[in-house]
């Protein structure tokens, strides 16, 4: 099965890595200077989020759509609130600059 | 139960509040009505009311649930036919097909034996397996299979050294249609028939063995052997819940004199869910598990202490006039389909499983149990029932499709649903 089967992981690591380097090149165009740290913070919201979409796919699957949609947007609330705080984060100028 | 059956139909004039001793049962069986009249009670209901009322249900819904009964008949049509212990253990255990068991082949050790025992037990059909003592504690008193009456139950046979226990789930999306399509034979047979084949294959090898199991019957309780043999902990509905299926598993039992190694007993952080979650006696129709703290603190039951173990204990006599209430296979097990454990083996459960006993603050536990309430949809408990009682037999999820009676038959189907 598509799905639950190893296509569907191999894709979602194939999207990741281009949403990677796309988030590097927008980062350069705002000026942002990104560290180790702000890189795995960055890809820790992506994946929370990935993961609560993956989460509803899985549990529509076992045939609770319902609850698999509530826990995708508790994760995107969730997702939208940390993503604010990564935000400012990010686009905080160095003290000395 | 039938015996009960049996002391009405044989003194119809009898009613509740007349002596016990009118309905001539065994002498055990009036002491134990004596000390619970509640068991009485529910007993009297079951027959007297619940019975019938099923009846008519059935004359009405019944049609609605050919399927279900068909595809769960298939199950216990085959178990029916798995053999069972003719005789005492002294002589059924050491025969094949009435001839006496080879000599005994020595194994190079107990833990290769176990080694062996447990990856056949596999490929019979066993999803679990764990081994144990043959604790004394946990045989019938004074009836095992095959045995006379003058049999001397005083003591286990010497050959009853080890235990060999063996579970297989029932289908994940037949047990959400609980309580109405879902049907334990699925699970009984196939852990009867894995059962068997395991006391088959330890006697060609020369050693005693007897299975106990759904469809063979019992010599003993499964479950303290389950949680001894370190398969799962102990739940508040009173059973077993594993890691691997949750409460969602049918046991059996191999007792055998193979030296074996044992397995020790788990502990994955059931108890201190039990105490958050309630889930299952929020959702049982028959209001027949405890919302206690502790099994000490329960309401009902033969007492929380037995032999000298501690269990829960579940309001049998409620539980089982709610197995006569509901329509489809034969029984309930909604407290197996609303439990948190045994939702299906996916990424999204197994992080919930392998989290929650990792952590010792409590807290993911706390928040599982938070999604868990508010993001799955739990029918209200008077759902379950029949509709004169306020319900409409809902099922705590729809039975599969191919149990959909109206997809596949030409006849007048009623559905419970509608209305
Ligand atoms: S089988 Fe049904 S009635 Fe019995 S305890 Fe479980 S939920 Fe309650
Ligand atoms: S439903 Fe909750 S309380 Fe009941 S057995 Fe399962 S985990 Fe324990």
């Amino acid at each position: 099965m598509f799905w639950d089967g190893n296509i569907f992981w191999f894709l979602m690591g194939l999207i990741f890595v281009v949403v990677s380097f796309a988030f590097k090149a927008f980062a350069e165009d705002r000026g942002w200077t990104l560290n180790w740290w702000k890189s795995l913070l960055a890809a820790l919201w992506y994946w929370i989020l990935m993961l609560s979409f993956y989460a509803w796919g899985t549990l529509a699957g076992e045939n609770e759509a319902s609850a698999g949609l509530k826990f995708f947007l508790f994760g995107l609330v969730v997702s939208i609130i940390l993503g604010v705080g990564l935000w400012r984060l990010l686009a905080a100028k160095p003290k000395d600059a | 139960m039938a015996t009960f059956q049996g002391a009405l139909e044989a003194n119809p004039g009898w009613k509740l509040g007349d002596p016990v001793e009118d309905l001539d049962f065994p002498p055990p069986l009036t002491a134990f009505y004596s000390e619970y009249p509640e068991r009485l009670e529910w007993d009297y209901k079951t027959f007297t009311e619940t019975i019938p009322n099923n009846q008519k249900d059935a004359a009405i819904y019944g049609p609605y649930y050919t399927l279900a009964n068909a595809y769960s008949y298939g199950f216990q049509y085959h178990g029916a036919n798995l053999p069972g212990q003719q005789a005492p253990p002294e002589e059924s255990d050491f025969t094949i097909r009435g001839n006496p068991i080879p000599p005994a082949v020595p194994f190079k050790s107990a833990a290769l034996a176990s080694e062996f025992v447990k990856e056949i037990a596999h490929r019979f059909g066993a999803t679990l397996v764990g081994i144990t003592r043959a604790y004394e504690d946990f045989f019938y008193a004074d009836s095992w299979r095959g045995c006379p009456p003058e049999y001397d139950h005083s003591n286990l046979p010497e050959h009853w050294k080890y235990a060999v226990v063996i579970g297989v789930p029932m289908e994940w999306d037949t047990v959400l249609g609980s309580p109405q399509t879902s049907t334990s034979y699925e699970a009984y047979d196939r852990v009867s028939t894995a059962a068997v084949r395991l006391e088959g294959a330890i006697k060609t090898l020369g050693y005693a063995a007897r299975a106990s199991s759904p469809m063979t019957n019992y010599d003993l309780i499964v479950p303290p052997f389950s949680i001894e043999a370190g398969l799962g902990e102990v739940c508040r509905a009173g059973y077993m819940i594993a890691p691997e299926t949750g409460s969602n598993l049918r046991t059996a039992v191999v007792i055998t004199n193979l030296e074996l190694e044992i397995d020790k007993p788990i502990k994955f952080g059931v108890e201190e869910f039990c105490n958050k979650c309630k889930i299952c006696a929020e959702q049982c129709p028959s209001g027949a598990i405890s919302f206690a703290d502790s099994p000490a603190e329960q309401e009902w039951g033969t007492g929380s202490v037995l032999r000298g173990w501690e269990h829960w204990y579940i309001n049998n006599g409620a539980c089982y006039n709610f197995w006569r209430e509901s329509m489809g296979p034969m029984g309930c097990r909604l407290c197996v389909a609303v439990c948190p454990y045994s939702r299906k083996d996916n990424w999204v459960h197994d992080i919930a499983k392998f989290a929650d006993p990792r952590d010792p603050t409590g807290v993911f536990a706390s928040g599982l149990l938070w999604m868990q309430k508010n993001f799955f949809d739990y029918p209200d408990a008077v759902e379950y029932h029949r509709p004169d009682l306020g319900g409409h037999f809902a099922g705590f999820r729809t039975e599969p499709t191919f149990l959909h009676a109206e997809r596949y038959l030409d006849i007048d189907i009623v559905s419970p649903h509608e209305n």
